[in-house]
């Protein structure tokens, strides 16, 4: 054996200098003692080499683990079929339930699993249905313009179903509105509301509107308008309260949480009404209730995210746990490249690690696809905080553009 | 947003949701490690997704138990091996376990393999290709870390790019020569702080800066003029040693041969003091080359030690023994560049030759003899 191990050398390195003599390793007294300093220095310098690069060091292979322990619950679509569905509707039916569960659930590896049917079927073989599934799946993984060409030639098409084609609609104005551009979701809510009247297109109608400089009048004619509609009908209420809450959080009007909490009174697993209920209640202090509002929702980023910030401002005992999980989520995020929660990563970078610069750069990115009020806040509380001006010029510029005024803006606060 | 759409369509289709566990949701991920150091690669497939492609989940109660994974082991080593494939221009690389068991992401448990890398040629592998679960879900990525002498990188393969090249020849050359000049750097400061080899370069070197005159006494010649013979003589010691230990230090570097190393250390001790004693009685003859080449054969495996522990998680040990035997061989003609002229000049003095040389020899015989003793008793 010529070889002294990195082992012995470092059970050396701790001990030698005190008892050079009586080292009990037999390889390394016969070394001189200056040839063990310098193995020592430079076996200190491989290691520091190894150690300083370890950007993705993952948990250690954990080889003794418990036969009994139930590891992980497999959800019952997990077991995916490897038949396609043969009928169009039964692909839409399958596809639309990927779509419902990546929703409620905040799980986007529904979203493959849609996808996936999608690149096996004919495309000579998509209806109108499939393509509206499909459309509504590229919006999901904000693949925008994809999604707005075949909404639209969706609705071009000739002698199509009406529902199908309100529903084609009722997408695409929630695209344009989602992206800013209201002139184009007007024009759709203005055709939505002749071709199906109701709650859901003056729900449609009323959100740009309030986007637009007319959020008051919006808001009294849409309340007045869900008080005369049945409440037998509840996805449009649930809509129409849900845009309620939208115009009012808008306004400052504290009736916001009472239609947010009617919505998920009606559907619990509405995310997205969950996390604008729980950001409203983050900006009035009320850290305890978004502590309870996200109790079983740690696993959706969105609402992680404003239940860290919560449970930080809170002091909470288990706020460190829950950052330094979506620490990992996120570098895991960053690794993968592809980016869909943007939203959630800015918003982290800024209220939990205090990096503005950082915050800045996705909230700027995200405001390019998103520019909901909650992206637009984003961006001018990041701008604010990194101290970019022209950042904030420009988003100012741009509402003002469209008379858009929100409450729960940065310099209506100030 | 798109909540619009599909409280639409909860019209059609009202769905019962059950809350999961806390685990994160994210797409998914495979997680694999290359450590081109190491020749090792570690594989992390999450169980949700081999759920997918295996029939881990054999009472089909909807949950993965230790056990149900535990059984399914088999099944997954071939799954890795039917879509995971290291390979190098001559062919493709086999992969052994090391480890198996869980590990963890921040969307749940996952099934991890540690596995040893073997190309056809023992050389690095050039590319990875992975073809897992993109059928099933073409958001599937995997996230791939390599670490080589550079460091690490992370990379991510999809669907429409599934092979990543774990070498360019740009970062190669980088590395051997970053690698070459690490270990260059090392032989000298070996050298020059291994007292031992100083001490047995000295003795050999001693007997060169007299003149020759008092080696072969009778005749004379005189001072200044047997220069050129004393440096021929200084070269052929010098020469003959840096032979002998560069061979065996390969030999032992390449693992072809391994001596232990305290036996080597008490040897390499009593060469000097065997060389100190040569020089006033020649027992193993004037020719002071043969003696320099029969020790720097010991030497070269004294050497190698100290390389051992470098290279222990090096790749390329040829270039590391190269860098580190050419420092050696810098670090040893820095030391006869420095001390020969100030020794020659010394050789003038008849107090140099009378006194200063044996007084030297005398010394480092004895602190060789005392080496010589405490690496023979610590055997």
């Amino acid at each position: 054996m010529t070889r002294t191990t990195n082992r012995h050398t470092t059970t050396c390195f701790e001990s030698c200098g005190l008892r050079r003599q009586s080292d009990s390793d037999p390889w390394l007294t016969a070394l001189n003692p200056a040839l063990r300093r310098r193995a020592f220095s430079i076996v200190a310098l491989v290691t520091a080499l190894t150690l300083e690069t370890a950007l993705a060091a993952p948990a250690a292979i954990e080889t003794e683990f418990d036969d009994q322990e139930v590891l992980i619950s497999l959800p019952s679509e997990a077991i995916a079929p490897d038949t396609l569905p043969e009928t169009a509707p039964a692909l839409a039916e399958r596809a639309q339930k990927y779509l419902v569960q990546a929703r409620s659930q905040g799980d986007p590896r529904y979203l493959g699993y849609a996808q996936a049917l999608f690149e096996r079927w004919p495309e000579n073989r998509m209806t109108d249905r499939l393509r509206i599934l499909r459309a509504t799946l590229n919006q999901s993984l904000h693949r925008f313009e994809p999604a707005r060409e075949e909404l639209t030639a969706v609705i071009n098409t000739p002698n199509i179903n009406q529902r199908l084609s309100s529903q084609a609609r009722l997408t695409l104005a929630n695209l344009e509105l989602v992206q800013g551009h209201y002139k184009s979701a007007h024009s759709h809510c203005q055709q939505l509301a002749n071709e199906f009247p109701g709650l859901i297109a003056a729900s449609c109608l009323a959100q740009v509107e309030a986007r637009t400089g007319k959020a008051q009048t919006a808001y009294q004619s849409l309340l007045a308008l869900t008080r005369r509609s049945p409440a037998s009908d509840s996805t449009s209420q649930t809509w129409a309260l849900g845009t309620l809450a939208d115009i009012a959080a808008q306004l400052g009007r504290p009736e916001a949480e009472q239609h947010w909490r009617q919505v998920l009174t009606l559907a619990p697993d509405d995310l997205y009404t969950r996390a604008q209920l729980a950001d409203w209640l983050l900006e009035r202090g009320e850290n305890e209730a978004v502590i309870k509002l996200t109790e079983t929702y740690e696993q959706v980023d969105s609402l992680a995210v404003l239940r860290a910030i919560a449970m930080k401002r809170h002091n909470h005992t288990d706020a460190g746990r829950l950052s330094a999980k979506l620490e990992e989520r996120f570098s895991e995020a960053r690794w993968r490249g592809t980016l869909l929660h943007q939203r959630d990563l800015a918003r982290y970078a800024l209220d939990i690690e205090g990096e503005a610069d950082t915050a800045l750069t996705h909230a700027l990115a995200n405001w390019q696809d998103q520019r909901e009020p909650l992206d637009t806040r984003l961006l001018l509380r990041a701008a604010q905080s990194a101290g970019n001006d022209s950042v904030q010029a420009d988003v100012r510029s741009w509402l003002d553009q469209h008379d858009q005024r929100d409450a729960r803006y940065p310099e209506v606060r100030s | 947003m798109m909540a619009a759409l599909l409280r639409l369509t909860s019209v059609f289709t009202a769905l019962l949701v059950f809350a999961l566990p806390v685990w994160a949701h994210k797409a998914s991920d495979s997680f694999i490690y290359v450590d081109q150091t190491k020749s090792q690669i570690r594989i992390d497939l999450a169980l949700r997704d081999l759920a997918l492609v295996l029939p881990l989940d054999s009472n089909g109660d909807g949950q993965l138990t230790g056990a149900e994974v535990r059984t399914g082991r088999e099944a997954i080593t071939r799954l890795v091996d039917q879509g995971v494939t290291l390979s190098n221009t001559s062919g493709i690389c086999q992969l052994t376990g090391r480890q198996w068991g869980l590990s963890r992401h921040s969307d749940g448990p996952y099934a991890a393999g540690l596995y040893q890398v073997a190309c056809p040629d023992s050389l690095a592998p050039e590319s990875l290709k992975y073809s897992l679960l993109f059928e099933q879900d073409p958001l599937h990525r995997a996230l791939v870390s390599v670490t080589d002498s550079q460091g690490e990188r992370l990379s991510v393969l999809a669907p429409d790019d599934q092979t990543l090249t774990l070498i360019n020849s740009a970062t190669t050359l980088g590395n051997s020569l970053k690698l070459f000049g690490t270990f260059l750097s090392e032989g000298i400061i070996h050298l020059l702080i291994g007292l031992d080899h100083i001490l047995f370069l000295l003795v050999l070197m001693l007997p060169a800066t007299l003149p020759l005159k008092t080696r072969r006494s009778g005749k004379h010649s005189g001072r200044g003029h047997d220069l050129k013979p004393r440096l021929l003589e200084l070269v052929g010691v010098v020469t003959a040693f840096t032979v002998a230990h560069s061979f065996t230090l390969a030999l032992a570097a390449l693992e072809i041969v391994t001596l232990p190393i305290a036996w080597v250390e008490t040897v390499i001790a009593l060469s000097i003091a065997v060389a100190a004693l040569n020089v006033f009685w020649p027992i193993l003859g004037r020719k002071t080359w043969k003696l320099a080449f029969g020790f720097g054969l010991i030497h070269g495996f004294g050497f190698a030690s100290v390389l051992g522990n470098l290279t222990s998680g090096v790749s390329q040990t040829v270039v590391a023994l190269a860098g580190f035997n050419l420092g050696v061989e810098l670090g040893q003609l820095v030391l006869l560049v420095v001390l020969f002229p100030l020794l020659y000049l010394c050789g003038r003095f008849r107090i140099y030759e009378r006194a200063a040389v044996p007084a030297m020899l005398l010394m480092a015989g004895a602190l060789s003899l005392y080496w010589v003793a405490e690496r023979a008793t610590a055997i």
